[in-house]
């Protein structure tokens, strides 16, 4: 009965292959329209000097050593640097300890939860725009509260060195929900059995904390980090609706400059751009990968 | 444990509780606030109600610009492309869920490590893409690019929940004579309701605050985004404040609403896709 049931299926199967590779055909144009065939040539015309109109001319590794010697791909370097250290470090410190707050299921935590997503729903333009009035020095919050105790205080966040860095850093630093809730899955997920077990044995809540939950979370803590540091890398809204980059150079990132090259009609070095954002998402996946050994099973 | 640290502990928790509901929604009402203000109220007093309501600025911008036109644009570009690839990548999820067939892992495999291509990398093919169709400057150009957008995150999801449906349902509806589509349209897909509604909803809002790729493949007002808008707004009304926080609570109030009517499901779905991603 059993077997006979199994030969159906698979018969079944065989008669529906066309029907399987019509059903799977318009997902694989969209992998390669979308996907495969831009990748390709991202890496492709990065080695070219390519307008758009005429054909791309080989001219090697020129716009990676162009690229690398300008002032403003080197500060974006260092500032993706800096910033995807403090993403992985006091942002996504901040998401943990939330998570962890929050799966005590204190009063409100509910609430909380909720509310803490509202800033990730809406459009990071938007969120953007009310983060450089928060920083105005007219009508800005900031500047207001810091005038109630020094009336002459006025310093335009965004457009001077060396605030705008921080004011731009600020804009993300605390929003941390993604790694609050993925963090606070996993945390749920932990057998009552063993916090219960290692309190019988003596362990204090800290303990329980830092030897049980901690490295049970590992995982979602790693995908918390590469979610947040790829951020960084691809993050343009926050800076481009602010400072654009400036003061000088002092906010610039890899998607502001790549943005200007193909308005400039300089293809070939856009994408020598997209192939370096490209790189520093596969490092981090790796380094990440290999600090939290997230593909060993965590039970 | 002694009661002065546990009381201290549990300042500690709602300390911090609370400043994240502050940090989270304070910047917010703040703007929604100052919309119903006069600009010199706006200046002088940040903190302060609004001291009457008034919707002029609201009617302002409504009437002198096309906010209505951001709207539809937004609206017809998002439905279109979250409808248009949901059904696609439901298609695809479900015989990669529900069938053997030679290439499946690797299909599969593909699909979801788009996952880790930075999309803005691919920036320039996808610009000179839409300038070959002719579609530059055009809103069907948006949603074109929007379609691709979410593939590894819909994979995911779609193909999980399809993998829950029980395959004996596909095999009675099979021996009454029921074709493959009929078995994927009237019994699995109803059955589906909440994962395609997740993979909907996540899609949704990351087309409807989409900026980077509206900003490059767009140049003249008819055809502009509200997250577009928004910087037109801030050259436009330089120092005109109220009308600045009228245009911001327009272009915000749309995704909190979705939100906040989808609230548990947008939570579990970033929970469930980050855990597999």
């Amino acid at each position: 009965m059993k077997k006979s049931k199994k030969v159906a299926v698979s018969k079944l199967e065989q008669k529906n292959y066309k029907w399987i590779y019509l059903f799977l055909l318009p997902s694989i144009l969209i992998f390669l329209i979308f996907y495969l065939q831009p990748i390709i040539t991202v890496f492709y015309t990065s080695l070219t000097k390519w307008d758009g109109f005429n054909k791309p001319v080989f001219i090697g590794f020129k716009n990676y050593i162009t690229m690398f010697q300008n002032e403003a791909f080197q500060i974006s370097l260092r500032n993706i640097i800096l910033w995807s250290i403090i993403a992985a470090t006091l942002h996504v410190g901040f998401g943990v300890l939330v998570a962890f707050i929050l799966y005590q299921k204190p009063k409100g935590w509910k609430f909380t939860r909720a509310v803490f997503m509202v800033p990730n729903v809406i459009s990071a333009a938007a969120w953007a725009m009310i983060y450089k009035f928060i920083f105005n020095d007219d009508m800005g919050i900031l500047n207001n509260i810091i005038r109630k105790f020094n009336p002459d205080f006025h310093v335009q966040w965004f457009f001077s060195s060396p605030y705008a860095f921080w004011a731009v850093t600020i804009t993300w630093l605390f929003y941390a929900v993604i790694v609050t809730l993925i963090v606070l899955n996993d945390l749920m997920a932990v057998p009552e059995e063993l916090t219960e077990a290692a309190k019988v044995d003596g362990a204090t809540g800290w303990q329980v904390i830092t030897r049980i939950q901690l490295p049970l979370c590992r995982n979602a803590i790693g995908t918390g980090m590469i979610c947040s540091i790829t951020a960084r890398v691809a993050m343009y809204e926050q800076i481009a609706l602010t400072t654009a980059g400036g003061p000088g150079d002092d906010t610039m990132s890899l998607p502001i400059i790549l943005v200007k090259s193909i308005q400039d009609m300089k293809y070939g070095y856009a994408n020598a751009n997209g192939v370096i954002m490209f790189i520093l998402g596969l490092i981090t996946l790796a380094v990440i990968n290999k600090a939290f050994r997230m593909n060993e099973s965590v039970y | 444990m002694d009661k002065a640290k546990k009381i201290g502990i549990k300042i500690f928790v709602y300390a911090v509780m609370i400043f994240t509901i502050i940090i989270s929604i304070f910047p917010i009402i703040w703007v929604i606030m100052s919309a119903f203000k006069t600009n010199a109220q706006i200046l002088s007093s940040p903190f302060s109600l609004p001291t009457h309501i008034s919707f002029d600025a609201f009617a302002y911008i409504f009437e002198k610009y096309n906010f209505v036109q951001y709207f539809f644009n937004s609206a017809i570009i998002c439905i279109t492309a979250t409808a248009a690839s949901l059904i696609i990548f439901a298609m695809g999820g479900y015989v990669i869920a529900k069938f053997k067939f030679p290439g499946k892992n690797l299909i599969f495999a593909l699909f979801t490590i788009t996952l880790l291509v930075p999309g803005q990398s691919k920036a320039q093919p996808l610009f000179s893409l839409v300038m070959k169709l002719n579609l530059y400057d055009n809103i069907w150009g948006v949603a074109l690019v929007y379609l691709s957008f979410g593939l590894a995150m819909s994979m995911f999801i779609l193909k999980s929940t399809f993998m829950s449906i029980p395959k004996s349902l596909d095999e009675a509806a099979s021996l009454e004579g029921a074709n493959f589509f009929d078995i994927f349209w009237k019994i699995n897909l109803p059955l589906a309701k909440s994962g395609l509604a997740t993979a909907g909803i996540l899609m949704f809002l990351n087309n409807w605050n989409e900026y980077f790729y509206a900003s490059l493949l767009t140049s003249s007002d008819a055809n502009r985004t509200l997250p577009l808008a928004l910087q037109f707004f801030t050259e436009a009304f330089s120092y005109d404040y109220t009308k600045l926080f009228a245009a911001l609570t327009v272009v915000v109030l749309p995704g909190i609403i979705l939100y906040a009517c989808a609230q548990e499901q947008v939570q579990a779905s970033v929970a469930a896709s980050g855990v597999k991603g």
